[in-house]
């Protein structure tokens, strides 16, 4: 049963509950809650994934909670417990998804070191994968959702989650945070895709979700090898420019980047050197949207072929 | 009145069953084993558990999902003991000055002795303890090597150096653990005072360092001292595994520790926090203590209604809050009580109304916008 296709009484109900399983591939995640509507937002965000009632041991385990006080009179307040802590501010309650997004990425950020978790979006094409590292901010959520709506299977936005044993690339699929502009870039790029409402006033501004895709959901547990490392910063200057980073760099830059490097310490060494090892990089400067996924698409397409 | 397991929540008993006994985890089921490690992480133990497991149970034998978790609490216990390393190795020189003989405390000790209680443990910080008469030149070579004082208010500042048997904690860039140097293991005001003199007296070398450790007997005591006499047990469930794994190691190394152990409990006045460690082991843990230890003191041995108290309230705080509550209004009291408890034992009854008054005052005061 998929979360789209829930009766929506026996989800509120769930979440009240037990709570709602969802596999994301790379972890599990136990979503309650006790917030009005929450149950349609996931619906919308979450519909293709199975409702994992089979399940009972989760990675990460949350509850969004009303919070409680005389403040929810006037202004009510929405919690996230992490298991039974509470560990970030408050949200208005009328946008519980970003801070059950970003609750959900810390703790998994901050748990999973049995994996190497590097801070990139990947997307796979014939078993292989790019990774786009980059700062917050440089547009690689833009275009990790545009490469994912034009044939590429999406494996995750916010985490390169490497495997110990041998490098390959696990999903981790979860909604993709879109800020401010590229909410309204997405959805002129892709009219069909499935975005949740806009977020307006948060820490990062305006924020809304896109709701991954039934068949990369489906593949959630399809593993791919590295091929191709694209370090993207959307200028608008630059029509398209791609240049060779050298190996080196390129993994000096994703060490530092990586939410674990340092607590995996040889581990995360050998793990990173086999993904660069295997993948050529590039810096990529861009301004076009189609153009940038062209580009991809062929420098992806020549690597496989290698 | 004797305090058995089945009187605890069920998480607490799941978390110490498998402690106690890490093959009872080959029986759990998928929702028994998301209790217990979310009970262990919560507790600060899943690296210990992880390691305990691993020694009886081959990895490959557990399912994928369980072995991801545990695996990342070895890998982030293995990376705070190399950090603790680290720290060590940087502030060697600045510790081997005249008369300085530092002494190592806790985690840090247990890891240089290499014990296998150590394993899978996270060490949040490095103790090192040195004469009261070196602490001066010690703390200057340190500040001169980088180190600083997290917190510079004067009052904490005052506070520590008055009364208390260590310096603020320090920390230094590139370090990711904080520093924490001790001159005794208890607070001089206290209503308790272990014999620093023979701490330091009975010290051991660790070769290849220039660190020394307490004897193993001290290690216990003041394992014990810090949980029931200077701290407010919530959730510190660690500790006393931390003084459960000390006793089984040094008792079966030397068969004369019990006795030492005895001697040593006197000398510092440490008899009744030895006593709650040792009667709070035996019930949850199956402490291995001989028969008639526990009686062996009269003195150490609480008065009824002492005894009474902590019996009642030790349970309620020293476990994690069960993975799927927030938190009762019970857990909230027995947590209070127990840090009042803590500030009676650490100083005495003036310095705790003054420190109270203090810093109920200073609560008020804005912090300042950065």
């Amino acid at each position: 049963m998929r979360v789209a296709d829930s009766d929506r009484v026996a989800l509120a109900d769930m979440l009240l509950g037990r709570g709602l399983g969802l596999d994301l591939g790379a972890a599990t995640i136990r979503i309650r809650s006790d917030v009005p509507d929450l149950e349609g937002l996931l619906q919308t965000l979450y519909g293709s994934y199975r409702v994992e009632d089979g399940l009972e041991l989760f990675d990460v385990t949350v509850k969004l909670r009303r919070a409680g006080g005389l403040r929810r009179l006037f202004r009510p307040q929405v919690e996230l417990l992490v298991d039974a802590a509470i560990e970030f501010e408050p949200f208005p309650l009328d946008t519980p998804v970003p801070l059950l997004e970003w609750g959900v990425n810390y703790a998994l950020a901050s748990r999973l070191c049995c994996y190497l978790l590097l801070h990139s979006g990947v997307v796979e094409r014939h078993g292989r994968t790019v990774l786009l590292p980059a700062m917050p901010g440089s547009g690689k959520s833009t275009l990790t959702a545009a490469l994912a709506l034009r044939g590429f299977r999406l494996l995750s936005d916010e985490f390169g989650v490497v495997r110990l044993s041998d490098s390959q690339l696990l999903p981790m699929l979860r909604p993709i945070a879109l800020k401010n502009e590229s909410i309204d870039v997405i959805a002129r790029f892709a009219p069909q895709a499935v975005i949740g409402p806009r977020c307006h006033k948060t820490h990062k501004g305006t924020v809304a979700h896109l709701a991954p895709q039934l068949a990369h959901v489906d593949a959630c547990h399809e593993t791919a090898a590295p091929a191709l490392i694209i370090f993207p910063r959307h200028d608008p200057s630059i029509a398209l420019e791609m240049e060779p980073v050298p190996r080196a760099r390129a993994f000096a830059r994703l060490a530092v980047n990586s939410f674990n490097y340092e607590i995996l310490g040889p581990d995360g060494f050998d793990a990173l050197g086999k993904v660069v090892q295997a993948s050529t990089c590039y810096q990529l400067r861009y301004r076009d949207l189609d153009r940038a996924v062209e580009a991809i698409t062929e420098l992806l397409d020549r690597a496989v072929q290698h | 009145m004797q305090l058995t397991k089945s009187d605890l929540p069920a998480h607490a008993r799941l978390l110490l069953e498998c402690l106690a006994e890490p093959r009872r985890s080959r029986s759990l089921r998928e929702s028994e084993w998301d209790i217990l490690i979310r009970s262990a992480r919560s507790a600060r133990l899943l690296g210990v558990l992880s390691a305990r497991i691993s020694r009886s149970t081959p990895a490959g034998a557990l399912p994928e999902r369980v072995g991801r978790q545990l695996l990342a609490g070895t890998i982030e216990a293995r990376f705070r003991r190399q950090k603790a390393m680290y720290l060590l190795r940087a502030i060697e020189s600045q510790l081997c000055i005249e008369g300085a003989t530092p002494v190592l405390l806790k985690g840090a000790a247990y890891i240089v002795q290499g014990l296998a209680m150590a394993d899978g443990r996270l060490p949040a910080d490095v103790d090192v303890m040195v004469p009261r008469l070196a602490l001066g030149a010690v703390e200057r070579a340190l500040l001169d090597a980088g180190w600083e004082f997290e917190n510079t208010d004067p009052y904490d500042q005052h506070y520590y150096r008055a009364w208390s048997h260590e310096l603020p904690p320090m920390k230094c860039a590139g370090q990711a653990l904080e520093l924490d140097l001790h001159h005794g293991i208890l607070p001089p005001l206290g209503r308790l005072k272990p014999n620093t003199d023979a701490l330091f007296a009975a010290t051991i070398p660790v070769e290849g360092t220039p660190f020394r450790v307490l004897s193993p007997p001290d290690q216990v005591l003041h394992a014990a001292a810090h949980l029931f006499q200077d701290s407010d047990c919530t959730g510190r469930l660690r500790d006393l595994v931390d003084i459960d794994g000390l006793v089984r190691c040094f008792a079966e190394r030397d068969a004369s520790f019990w006795e030492i152990l005895e001697k040593r409990a006197r000398l510092h006045q440490l008899g009744r926090p030895l006593w709650y460690a040792l009667t709070f082991g035996c019930d949850w843990l199956a402490t291995p203590v001989p028969v008639g230890f526990l009686k062996s003191d009269r003195r150490a041995e609480p008065p009824v209604l002492t005894r009474w108290l902590v019996k009642t309230l030790v349970p309620l705080s020293l476990f994690p809050v069960a993975p799927d509550s927030a938190g009762s209004a019970k857990y909230g009291i027995a947590c209070r009580l127990m840090e009042a408890r803590a500030f009676w034992l650490r100083m005495p009854p003036w310095l705790v109304l003054f420190h109270s008054i203090n810093k109920f005052f200073r609560g008020f005061r804005r912090k300042p916008v950065v």
